[in-house]
């Protein structure tokens, strides 16, 4: 791993250490956005990654993303950095400067249905932390090509909705307002696709952290006159979520490397392969990760009190999240059928 | 961190391989022709000896062993690529392959100037054929309490004891064995040694053990007072334990973890693709999710061994996920395509390799330390052990 990258997954990794414990992580919970947490986040320019320096940005690459956005994970981040580093790259796409505030993302591709005198109507589309948006963020199809629209959220009312994990998922009901209109050389469904990358590296990350909790838990309390640890069965569930842990992990930086190098572009073999696999491995590997990790706390897990299932509430969140094993296991199902046995070998090689 | 131990540090294959790839993909496509699928489906089971010569003369073997005792000098990725071609093709590898993935590196690395200029040229050209003595009747999993003996006399090594589950030892020119040379010392991990040892001498007689399937391709091997020549010993005396621990990350962390199944997940594509339902399309697509993952994990291992990096606890999670992949696959291979598994010559290609496969899969999870091993040693690196 490079220097820049360990670092930055270093400084990254005490910032969110320091600033969230489980009783914070509560208190969030109940009052919603962590106003200080997310000016330290923009202070440090993390969300702005992949933009270049005349945006304010690290110019970093998709390879250097992954540890913030696995980070997010570990730390059950309650903060649309993983959206902010998509809606940054692909304004970056378009030339575009995003302005000062909070980006969210249109997760699905907009149509001429959703324009209406220089608005934007989402429907019941879902966006993650919609209240808290400044702007949002996403693409259209034009004439030629794709568009880059950004729109306001400024006094709009959103129906307010969580997921498993309460994190904002909200839908607008009424229209917004476009800001910037630009032409992006993107493909019009990138949204969705990185979307669910950001969402395999979030496992990645919770999932580690399920771990590390079930092993420290095993060390720590005791049954029958010796720590959970020394039992044989809870050392076989604990190696089985760690190479869980691991595979999903593996899958998911190995995608975003593959993003660098191979881009998203219909019109060749990109790294289309590689996101599915991610999100169906991470999607598939949600049950064990925590299964075996409430498995292994036993009752204490199952509690409020104890922090466990801030990890796994996002974990159950995010395996559905733009798309689970369902959707992506399709995709890639088609892909070896089209290509036939034999040649699924070339494609996987590629 | 203990979560950072068990990240798996991408490696991306060079494009400077392709070429290589498309030529050991040319060559196969070739040699392959005539093998019928359920012939594919044993890979790295299958013993045939002019394919491994042939693979040799093609300079694929033996590529990462040192070039001054007759090696080809390359990397463990240019030997990946070679040896995951070889599997995803269902080539006959059980000639060569004990050789080329460990007993050649273990000879490289603590062999002696002797066998190093005697072995590896053979190694290299596919001549040799190897073979493993580890388990022993009382000692299985727990390897450590091997009894059989290798005693100093003044004009060698005198072997007695018995080795059993030994795969090839009945075509294998040598065996590389774990015995035990000190009765006295304190820990049962010290005390062994590993020998070179000529099958071909006295007092050594394998008898092929058949299989659940009827074929005799593992044996018991019997050492009755073989005297084996005293610079048989590989490496130091006493050593044994740690380099058979070496020996075995490089046994565990490989493309066959995954790919000896592989003709099966081809085959079930091509008999399914006509079904176009979502069920199906994703249940195939999971499966290749897990080779997509599975083989960016195996290439980092290799990517550890290159730099000399101890591999044993990355090594033990791809073995262990490995067997939870390819065990999975003949039962959903019955389920989709709805076919019954039958017994070679009968019922087509399909039914075929599932039959084998079927029947194969148990083993999967033993060969090569059980799963239950491998978890251990996973607890091990989680600090809980």
């Amino acid at each position: 791993m490079n220097e820049i990258r360990n670092i930055l997954r270093e400084s990254v990794n005490r910032l969110f250490s320091d600033a969230l414990d489980w009783e914070t992580l509560s208190s969030i919970e109940e009052n919603g956005w962590p106003e200080e947490l997310w000016r330290q986040v923009t202070e440090q320019g993390i969300h702005l990654v992949l933009a270049d320096e005349a945006s304010g940005g690290m110019q970093g690459v998709w390879a250097d993303a992954y540890p913030i956005i696995r980070a997010c994970g570990q730390h059950a981040v309650p903060l649309p950095i993983p959206e902010a580093i998509v809606a940054s790259w692909l304004a970056q796409q378009a030339g575009y400067t995003l302005p000062d505030g909070v980006p969210g993302l249109i997760p699905q591709p907009l149509t001429s249905k959703n324009f209406t005198a220089g608005k934007i109507t989402l429907g019941e589309m879902v966006v993650p932390w919609g209240r808290n948006a400044t702007y949002l963020v996403g693409l259209s199809s034009a004439q030629e090509g794709s568009e880059l629209i950004v729109a306001l959220t400024k006094d709009t009312s959103c129906k307010e909705a969580y997921n498993l994990g309460l994190d904002p998922r909200d839908e607008f009901t009424s229209p917004l307002p476009i800001l910037a209109r630009l032409p992006i050389d993107v493909e019009i469904d990138v949204v969705h696709w990185l979307g669910a990358m950001i969402r395999a590296a979030q496992i990645a990350g919770a999932g580690a952290t399920c771990l590390e909790l079930a092993v420290n838990y095993s060390c720590e309390r005791e049954q029958f006159g010796k720590t959970l640890s020394r039992f044989q069965v809870i050392q076989h569930h604990l190696a089985d979520l760690a190479g869980t842990m691991a595979s999903v992990d593996a899958m998911s930086a190995a995608t975003f490397q593959t993003l660098d190098r191979l881009g998203m572009s219909n019109q060749r073999r990109d790294a289309r392969f590689e996101i599915a696999a991610a999100k169906c491995r991470a999607s598939e590997g949600v049950d064990k990760l925590t299964g075996l990790s409430h498995q292994v706390h036993g009752a204490i897990g199952f509690t409020y009190e104890y922090g466990l299932h801030f990890f796994t509430r996002k974990l159950w969140a995010w395996r559905a999240e733009f798309g689970g094993v369902a959707e992506w296991g399709e995709y890639l199902g088609r892909v070896a059928c089209d290509r036939g046995g034999e040649k699924i070998w070339h494609t996987i090689t590629e | 961190m203990l979560t950072e131990k068990l990240h798996f540090e991408p490696y991306e294959l060079p494009a400077s391989l392709t070429p290589l790839r498309e030529a050991v993909r040319d060559f196969l496509a070739q040699e392959l022709q005539s093998h019928s699928l359920v012939q594919r489906s044993n890979s790295w089971d299958a013993y045939d000896p002019k394919f491994s010569a042939k693979l040799g003369a093609k300079g694929w073997l033996g590529m990462t062993l040192p070039e001054q005792y007759g090696g080809h000098g390359r990397s463990a990725f240019e030997r990946y690529v070679v040896t995951e071609e070889c599997l995803a093709a269902g080539a006959p590898a059980g000639f060569h392959w004990i050789a080329d993935r460990q007993s050649g590196p273990l000879i490289a690395r603590y062999g002696s100037e002797t066998q190093k200029a005697e072995l590896i040229p053979k190694i290299t050209a596919g001549e040799a054929c190897f073979c493993l003595g580890m388990s022993e009747p009382n000692s299985g999993s727990d390897l450590a309490s091997v009894k059989s003996r290798a005693k100093r006399v003044t004009d060698g090594w005198l072997v007695n004891g018995t080795k059993v589950w030994t795969t090839a030892a009945h075509q294998a020119h040598y065996m590389i064995g774990l015995f035990r040379t000190d009765n006295g010392s304190d820990s049962k991990h010290s005390g062994l040694s590993q020998f070179l040892i000529d099958m071909n001498k006295e007092g050594i007689t394998p008898r092929p053990i058949k299989d659940l399937t009827g074929r005799r391709h593992f044996n018991e091997v019997s050492f009755e007072n073989a005297l084996l020549p005293l610079d048989s010993l590989i490496g130091e005396e006493g050593q044994g334990w740690k380099q058979v621990t070496e020996e075995l990350a490089f046994e565990r962390s490989g493309p066959e973890r995954y790919l000896s199944c592989f003709v099966l997940l081809t085959q079930l594509i091509d008999v399914v693709k006509d079904d176009l339902s979502s069920a199906t399309m994703a249940r195939i697509g999971s499966q290749i999710a897990w080779v997509a993952t599975l083989r960016n994990m195996s290439i980092s291992v290799a990517g550890l061994l290159n730099e000399g990096q101890d591999p044993t606890l990355a090594a033990a999670i791809v073995k262990d996920l490995g067997c939870q992949f390819e065990q999975g696959l003949p039962s959903l291979a019955q389920e989709l395509a709805q076919l019954r598994p039958t017994l070679e010559g009968h019922g087509i290609d399909y039914q075929q390799v599932l039959g084998n496969l079927v029947q194969l899969a148990p083993s999967f999870s033993l060969r090569g330390g059980t799963s239950e091993i491998m978890r251990g040693i996973i607890a091990r690196g989680l600090e809980v052990r």
